[in-house]
């Protein structure tokens, strides 16, 4: 997780496969801030979501959040875009992974009144995003594909 | 059609990772380090396994029995053939090429290859199965194949994604259409090439079939789920994606279930980190 309010700053995190990476930020005081998790739900392992809360959606996303609010950020500004989530072809439970991070996000945001203003989710792609501190931009880069702001 | 048997003719030798290579380089120039030492670095890389490989199974050793990993490689040729081949290898590759037709740099193979091989024992841990270095090494160069298309293939990229987008291929298959064969074949035809030992040069051709493998054969299913965590991972993954196959029948076949492919990726993330602690690398 990264989080920031020096306009010369971009966070970049790369190559999410089926992990998700979340991006916030408030146009007000130019804050923002970057997560990206690799599993659903921390029940898997409580102690590793201790040592490091950001592998997981739960344990991450509000952390991310209340990292941005101690820069100044406020929850109804916050501008929140999503990407990631990808999935195997043909898949079975046993490998839509992609598919339960977003739901658990689905999920956390529902119950804590949180909109979604741009997502590029699931598909067989590989994504990069960044996040621009200055304009609050997201670039997404696809590989082998190339670049869209979300 | 690219004429793949030209190209193949044409692969010598594999340029290492420049930081496991410098690493390595740095630990040969002192006068007191052991094998050990340069094994825990070396082992990571698949262009000086497979370079080690290929000249112990060379017809110039005449071995009765093929060999499978670095360290049996190792005790055929001794430290300072090693020191040899570690010193002989060149990076310049690494930075001549202007770009790669798969969107992959030289360091994705390198981290999906190591990212695998480190899957790959904690899958043998989880499912009971004996970590043997044939697993190890197998999975380490189950790619091989990839690293030469990366290089070679350029306009037939598009081609390629373009069946994966619009005609509901795998990458692979798609690969297969294009090519006349996926990176697969090419990377099990290096290691036929290179004398490598069956069972390896099997789970590099099958490793994204792995029902076409014996039923007693072991390595390939295990190749293929330490593969397809390490693409979910998106670690090494370029224009290809995630566009390959999800096979339910190797989950059950080793009695695992969806959490346990989430456990594998927690305890992964802790082995890669230790790897780049010993490589001292950055990101």
């Amino acid at each position: 997780m990264k989080v920031s309010n020096d306009p010369d700053e971009v966070l970049v995190t790369y190559s999410l496969g089926s992990c998700i990476a979340l991006a916030v930020y408030d146009p007000v005081v130019k804050v923002g801030g970057m997560i990206h998790y690799m599993l659903p739900d921390s029940n898997l392992d409580k102690q590793k979501a201790k040592e490091r809360p950001f592998m997981f959606a739960n344990t991450g996303i509000p952390v991310l959040f209340k990292s941005c609010f101690k820069l100044g950020a406020k929850k109804n500004r916050m501008i929140v875009r999503v990407a990631g989530g990808s999935q195997l072809m043909d898949q079975s439970e046993f490998f839509n992974i992609g598919k339960r991070n977003y739901a658990a996000l689905r999920k956390l945001f529902w119950r804590n009144n949180v909109m979604i203003k741009g997502e590029d989710i699931g598909g067989n792609v590989n994504r990069t995003m960044s996040l621009n501190i200055k304009t609050g931009t997201v670039t997404l880069k696809i590989s082998g594909r190339g670049e869209v702001v979300l | 059609m690219i004429d793949m048997q030209n190209i193949l003719k044409k692969i010598d030798k594999l340029p290492p990772f420049p930081a496991v290579y410098r690493k390595a380089m740095q630990l040969l120039q002192k006068p007191d380090t052991s094998v050990d030492a340069l094994i825990q670095v070396i082992q990571y890389d698949q262009a000086i396994t497979a370079n080690v490989l290929r000249m112990c199974n060379s017809a110039y050793y005449g071995l009765q029995r093929k060999i499978h990993s670095l360290r049996d490689g190792l005790v055929v040729l001794g430290n300072n053939q090693l020191m040899e081949i570690v010193s002989g290898c060149t990076v310049v590759d690494f930075y001549q090429k202007k770009g790669h037709g798969y969107g992959l740099e030289r360091g994705d193979l390198w981290k999906s290859a190591i990212s695998s091989a480190l899957i790959s024992q904690i899958i043998c841990k989880l499912i009971g199965v004996a970590e043997t270095p044939t697993i190890f090494t197998a999975t380490l160069l189950h790619d091989l194949g990839k690293m030469v298309l990366n290089d070679f293939v350029w306009e037939e990229n598009e081609k390629i994604v373009q069946l994966v987008e619009e005609g509901g291929y795998s990458f692979e298959e798609a690969e297969q259409n294009v090519l006349g064969m996926d990176h697969a074949e090419v990377g099990a035809m290096i290691a036929e090439q290179w004398s490598f030992p069956e069972d390896i040069i099997r789970a590099i051709r099958l490793h994204h079939s792995p029902e076409k493998a014996p039923e007693d054969d072991v390595i390939t299913p295990i190749v293929y789920l330490s593969d397809i965590a390490t693409i979910m991972l998106g670690i090494g993954v370029g224009s290809d994606g995630l566009s390959y196959r999800g096979k339910e029948k190797v989950m059950k076949r080793f009695g695992l279930k969806e959490k346990d492919l989430e456990r594998v990726m927690v305890d992964f993330y802790e082995a890669y980190n230790n790897v780049q602690r010993i490589l001292s690398m950055d990101e």
